[in-house]
């Protein structure tokens, strides 16, 4: 389980999270959603100790992140992280050279399944194709937690399909994804849970099945109502 | 398969209706076996959790059973199966009625209309 | 362990391109150089001795022989290694900066490998000492290659041929480069290396900060370089001449070694606890 526990974050005088709290469990799909601000990418870079945060905590499976962490989490960010120059092929063999949690067999699998060839450069790659590198060098890591930023946004429709199957499969299953989103329509039947994001505070968290059964609401229908305050 | 889901119901709920619809026109088999959890929810497009919500919902009802490690099967018990047909008629009746009666046309129109549009349609 | 060594060696591949185009610049441009000043040499010679019939001891008188010497001042020479300082005193910088800027944000991967941070810092660092020794080591090599061509050039009457070392001598700026004794060569690169690290903490801090952070990594980098010369300070105007000369070297050896301990560890802060992508 990923516990984020109060966590504050100030860029200069801007309070950009403002006490933020929630969980996401090992198997689940969590979906931190946010209309406006910068506060999901943040959240997500806290996580990882990727940008300091001022106060709270979070903790993975209980514990502080650590170097060991990174074999457990892995964060995908919307920017390739990956040198421009290198090829497909030469970005899996630098994640192979580094993690030990590196599954080269599931990164050939994905390869195939994203229709990518490894000798492409990186830097030639169209944004889906981009996008799906991303992924790829994320996913073929056997860790227990995905952390994936705007998986969907500002990619061709195509493209898109390709990235939701992926949730849907046995890539993902059985481990605790966190995806960030402003747009939750194409993959409301996707997730399990839904954190919204408002002005630095989480405004509700809920669980998608649920509301459906008890309020006959869809996840935008709550949405509706909560960001109309 | 291909099942359009509304976003309203409980996606499982609606999984179970689209099993029941199979179950009751004789799309499935009695004793065929059904697809994994896991690969129910690619082909769905659905989170593994809700398939697998689904698959326990279904097995309670005793539509679907499962024996040791094998792939869980359509129930072979015919008057579950005739259950669910009626199930589906009565609620698709109920639906109807529902809708029709605010229009007040006297049920002999209802069933002359209804007779023709059904047989036309088919 | 393994891991930093693979960083190293991926910081070194990153740059080799940009590297080898360094050291080929250098090489032609000094081979070019000598044949240049050999052929004008020459051609003086040529002149005075036919045209305006000079004897070869006379032209000897007024010119002087040829030698490596001639070779060295121009700026065929010094040029190409002016070029490589220059350049690798930018990487120091770049090597950090190039991480953070562009679409593609290597910085994310490089602060999510399952390593300590601070190996990224020491790699960066030891791939920069490494590309310095490595031109060094090429300039080395290169001068007895010249002295080849030089002698290939010039006829035996009209030169001297220098040892390497005699070559080294004859130029100040080779000399700091290239010291002749162990213990010069650690005061030289240990400086050197001090200086690298306490500029990298200085770029965290800025990285860390951003505005702010320009003016806390001055700051620091001022004090880091009075903790380094207090000793001689200290000798200076607080207890004048109250030191040896081989007392004052310790303590210069202690305070250089703090100032580096301290850029690690502040390093290892800043990576660990402030930095953000």
């Amino acid at each position: 389980m990923i516990e984020v526990k109060e966590i504050t974050k100030r860029f200069g005088l801007k309070k950009v999270l403002k006490g933020v709290s929630f969980t996401a469990n090992k198997g689940e799909i969590t979906c931190l959603i946010g209309i406006n601000g910068v506060g999901k990418t943040t959240v997500l870079n806290a996580i990882m100790n990727l940008t300091p945060i001022q106060s709270g905590e979070i903790l993975i499976d209980g514990e502080k992140i650590s170097k060991n962490s990174y074999e457990k989490i892995t964060f995908i960010p919307d920017a390739i992280t990956m040198l421009p120059q290198m090829t497909i092929g030469e970005s899996m063999q630098f994640m192979k050279d580094f993690y030990k949690s590196w599954n080269q067999a599931r990164a050939k699998e994905l390869l195939d399944f994203f229709k990518l060839k490894e000798e492409e450069k990186i830097s030639s790659l169209s944004k889906g194709n981009t996008a799906k590198v991303n992924l790829l060098l994320g996913l073929a890591l056997d860790v227990d937690y995905l952390l994936m930023d705007e998986p969907f946004s500002g990619i061709d429709i195509f493209s898109r399909e390709q990235i939701a199957d992926v949730f849907t499969s046995h890539l993902v299953e059985d481990r605790g994804v966190i995806i960030t989103t402003h747009e939750i329509n194409d993959i409301e039947h996707l997730i399990d849970k839904v954190v919204l994001l408002d002005e630095g505070i989480v405004i509700k968290e809920f669980n998608a099945e649920e509301v459906r059964e008890t309020e006959g609401r869809s996840v935008v229908d709550v949405m509706r109502e909560v960001y109309k305050r | 398969m291909n099942v359009i889901f509304n976003k309203r119901d409980p996606v499982y709920v609606q999984v179970v209706r689209h099993f029941k619809e199979q179950i009751a026109t004789g799309g499935f088999e009695p004793g065929q076996e059904i697809p994994s959890r896991r690969e129910l929810a690619s082909r769905l497009k659905i989170n593994p959790n809700t398939a697998q919500r689904a698959y326990k919902e279904m097995e309670e009802e005793g539509l679907i059973f499962t024996e040791g490690n094998n792939p869980s099967k359509v129930t072979r018990d015919e008057q579950k199966i005739q259950a669910v047909r009626g199930e589906l008629i009565s609620e698709a009746i109920d639906s109807f009625v529902e809708s029709i009666r605010p229009i007040r046309v006297p049920l002999e129109e209802v069933i002359g209309l209804l007779k023709e549009k059904y047989e036309k349609e088919r | 362990m393994m891991n930093y060594v693979k960083l190293v060696n991926f910081e070194l591949g990153r740059f080799m391109k940009i590297y080898l185009v360094l050291i080929g610049i250098t090489v032609v441009s000094q081979i070019a150089g000598v044949m240049v000043s050999a052929n004008s040499y020459l051609n003086i010679a040529s002149e005075e001795m036919n045209v305006n019939s000079l004897s070869m001891d006379a032209f000897l008188q007024m010119y002087g022989v040829f030698s490596m010497n001639n070779v060295t001042r121009t700026l065929w020479f010094f040029g190409p290694i002016a070029l490589c300082a220059v350049t690798l005193l930018i990487y120091v910088l770049f090597i950090w900066y190039r991480d953070w800027f562009g679409k593609n944000t290597f910085i994310y991967r490089l602060l999510m490998l399952p390593t300590e941070r601070i190996n990224i810092y020491l790699a960066k660092a030891t791939a920069i000492f490494f590309m310095v020794l490595g031109l060094i080591a090429c300039q080395l090599a290169l001068i007895p290659i010249e002295g080849k061509v030089m002698q290939w050039m010039v006829p035996l009457d009209l030169r001297i041929d220098l040892t390497t070392l005699e070559v080294i001598h004859s130029f100040e700026y080779l000399g700091i480069m290239i010291p002749t004794t162990f213990s010069q060569f650690l005061v030289h690169y240990g400086i050197g290396l001090m200086a690298v690290l306490v500029m990298f903490t200085a770029v965290l801090f800025e990285r860390c900060f951003r505005m702010k952070g320009i003016i806390l990594g001055v700051v620091y980098a001022v004090i880091s370089f009075f903790a380094f010369i207090s000793p001689l300070l200290i000798n200076e105007f607080v207890f004048p001449m109250f030191l040896y000369p081989g007392e004052l070297f310790i303590l210069e050896c202690v305070a250089g070694f703090i100032v580096i301990a301290c850029a690690i560890w502040t390093g290892h802060y800043l990576l660990n606890r402030k930095i953000r992508v």
